[in-house]
């Protein structure tokens, strides 16, 4: 063959994977860290305690549980109630009548002009989506340049990055307020989300991650073999990455999700507002302008909001703890 | 020097010279292709990080007036924020708020990393699952559940204190909003600080421990002389991030006050100050003004937090 040619794709059927190949199941590698975690860990006996020191211990773990879990336990329940019973049943049982399914179906309507639910919803989803994901790529392409390329002032871009991590988001936001007042770009999306594909949590993150997971001598090697830098990157570097990109793209995606100050300055009117600001102006107003049937909206709003970040961080637990191992490792 | 070794000497370096040389022209020229991988980000990190935060410095420096439009005012929107008194009172509430948050938050997180990092209680791994939660719950809906929740005349929590002869509690007023504040992030950021804390414990070499144990050393002083100096990397790390947040407390105080009007102060923290100043009083050149005093103040105090944390680190 030519080495003009282009390789094409290895036809045929895949590869058999033979039995050490296999990747391992979901229960397999919850026994594997069971395994691992006991391994590491010193018996209890040893340490030479009172006895009672355990239950103890285990005591105040559940009481602190609790008091993580009582806000939680309390939307839900709340959730069912109807306005009325809210204020007035005890808060943390249930009360007749059952109005979940009546207070969920509130957020698909605009009751009181200050907008719906579900278009924040899908707005939050929106932002999140496309502002996570680009900041993800932005950070596997900058990451992998600063930990594998050193070109001219490659450090000082670097340090400049990092520096930008000391500067308050309000010294930042604001001034993004004012330009965007001065390039009328108040209540544009995308006021909203290109500043949020700038992250340098993740540059910085991914930069770390690459210089630990992306042996240079593989990068050499490819380079040997005459491959392009970006067909490198592709085929060589970013399949080593995936397990980092995954906890940078959790990280903006739910640092878009949770964004409030941004959204609250930039948008002006309702259609655009994502959750975080749509729910503080229900507050509000429940509160102040006597709207108090939205109460009830707050509550199931605020549900609604947590549920997907709590089974998404539940779901993928493992790249969290990935991404704040990271943290750590770089102090 | 003998004649030999200074032969050797040159050969080497000649070898390696001619060598570096050669390679690092190969070198230069693969690295610098390699700024097109950063480009993209440099591009977005100009323009919505330095080209607002230059606007914002030239926009401090000129004030509009309703007679005679926008003029070059030069520092007197700082001179005007820094002898405001209502600006420096939110930075005095929020230096409080974090002298007393943070390390009662630390000390917590600190408690049940070592707790489930020994594994001296049961059901570690649940624990500390649940204790996390919280961390994926946006600041917005965990002040909407807590102010329902402290809210004063129908709270839970107003009857749980009355019932415990607490009667007349008021958890929006004066006295006792910081307070409630702080339980409110103290729930929010606890979880992630353990975690974080958890991670590092976890790398304290196992036969440090182990030698220690043998020496018949009581756990309380294994945990204080032996692990917290190892993870001290780690406190370092996160009295350092907490105080950023700290310093910019907005959310949960602007949601209370949503809840209790009066409960909250216009100007309660520099970050209500400023978005206050900006969009209700509309006097956007004093809001950038102070936008740049406050982002140089925090910039100031979480690098003189880091440096003296390491300086003692290291003197110790």
């Amino acid at each position: 063959m030519s080495v003009s040619t282009v390789q094409p794709p290895a036809p045929g059927p895949a590869p058999v994977s033979d039995e050490t190949a296999r990747p391992e199941t979901r229960r397999e590698r919850r026994k594997r860290e069971r395994l691992e975690e006991q391994e590491s860990t010193i018996p209890v006996e040893l340490y030479g305690l009172r006895r009672g020191t355990v239950s103890l211990l285990t005591t105040l773990a559940f009481l602190f549980a609790i008091f993580t879990l009582v806000p939680i336990a309390w939307i839900v329940i709340n959730s069912t109630k109807t306005q009325a019973n809210i204020f007035e049943t005890f808060g943390f049982w249930f009360a007749s009548p059952f109005s979940f399914f009546h207070n969920f179906s509130l957020l698909f309507q605009n009751v009181d002009g200050y907008g719906t639910y579900i278009q924040w919803f899908g707005n939050t989803a929106l932002y999140a989506v496309i502002g996570g994901g680009g900041a993800t790529v932005l950070s596997a392409f900058a990451g992998y340049g600063f930990s594998r390329f050193s070109f001219r002032s490659s450090k000082v871009l670097f340090y400049l990055t990092l520096g930008a991590l000391l500067v308050p988001i309000t010294a930042l936001t604001l001034p993004l307020y004012l330009t965007y007042a001065k390039a009328h770009l108040i209540n544009s999306i995308w006021g909203m989300i290109l500043p949020s594909m700038i992250s340098p949590v993740g540059i910085y993150l991914m930069k770390v991650y690459t210089d630990i997971s992306v042996p240079r001598e593989l990068i050499d090697a490819a380079r040997i073999d005459g491959g392009g830098e970006a067909r490198i990157f592709f085929r060589v570097a970013l399949p080593l990455m995936v397990p980092g990109l995954m906890t940078v793209l959790l990280i903006s995606v739910v640092a878009v999700w949770n964004n409030y100050f941004l959204p609250l300055l930039i948008f002006n009117v309702n259609t655009k507002y994502p959750l975080t600001v749509g729910l503080g102006l229900w507050s509000e107003r429940a509160q102040n302008s006597g709207n108090a049937q939205l109460f009830p909206m707050v509550v199931i709003g605020g549900l609604v909001t947590i549920v997907p970040l709590i089974a998404l961080f539940l779901l993928l637990q493992r790249y969290w703890r990935g991404g704040l191992l990271l943290g750590s490792i770089a102090n | 020097m003998s004649a030999v070794t200074a032969t050797q000497g040159t050969g080497t370096a000649t070898g390696t010279g001619t060598g570096r040389r050669r390679r690092s022209a190969w070198i230069q020229r693969r690295d610098r292709r390699g700024i097109w991988f950063v480009v993209p980000f440099l591009v977005g990190f100009v323009l919505f990080m330095i080209v607002p935060l230059v606007y914002a410095i030239y926009t401090s420096l000129y004030t509009t007036k309703i007679i005679g439009g926008t003029v070059f005012s030069g520092a007197s929107n700082y001179t005007q924020t820094l002898q405001s008194s209502q600006f420096w009172s939110g930075v005095v509430r929020v230096i409080i708020y974090a002298a007393i948050q943070i390390p009662v938050m630390l000390a917590i997180a600190f408690f049940f990393a070592c707790v489930f990092d020994l594994g001296v209680a049961k059901f570690g791994r649940t624990f500390r699952t649940i204790f996390f939660i919280p961390f994926a719950v946006p600041a917005v809906v965990g002040a909407v559940m807590w102010s329902f929740l402290l809210e004063p005349q129908f709270g839970p929590m107003v009857h749980l204190a009355n019932a415990f002869g607490f009667s007349g509690t008021n958890f929006f007023s004066p006295s006792l909003i910081l307070p409630s504040i702080i339980v409110i992030v103290i729930w929010e950021w606890t979880g992630y600080n353990m975690v974080i804390l958890y991670t590092a414990l976890k790398s304290v070499p196992r036969d440090v421990v182990e030698a220690a144990i043998l020496d018949d050393t009581p756990l309380w002083r294994i945990i204080l002389r032996i692990k917290l100096p190892l993870v001290r990397p780690a406190i370092v790390l996160l009295v350092f991030l907490n105080t950023i947040g700290a310093l910019q407390l907005f959310t949960e105080p602007l949601i209370l006050s949503y809840f209790e009007t009066g409960s909250v102060s216009v100007n309660y923290t520099p970050t209500l100050y400023l978005y206050n100043t900006a969009i209700a009083a509309d006097q956007t050149n004093l809001a950038a003004a102070g936008a740049v005093i406050l982002g140089l103040v925090i910039v100031v105090i979480s690098t003189a937090s880091l440096l003296f944390r390491r300086r003692r680190g290291e003197f110790r």
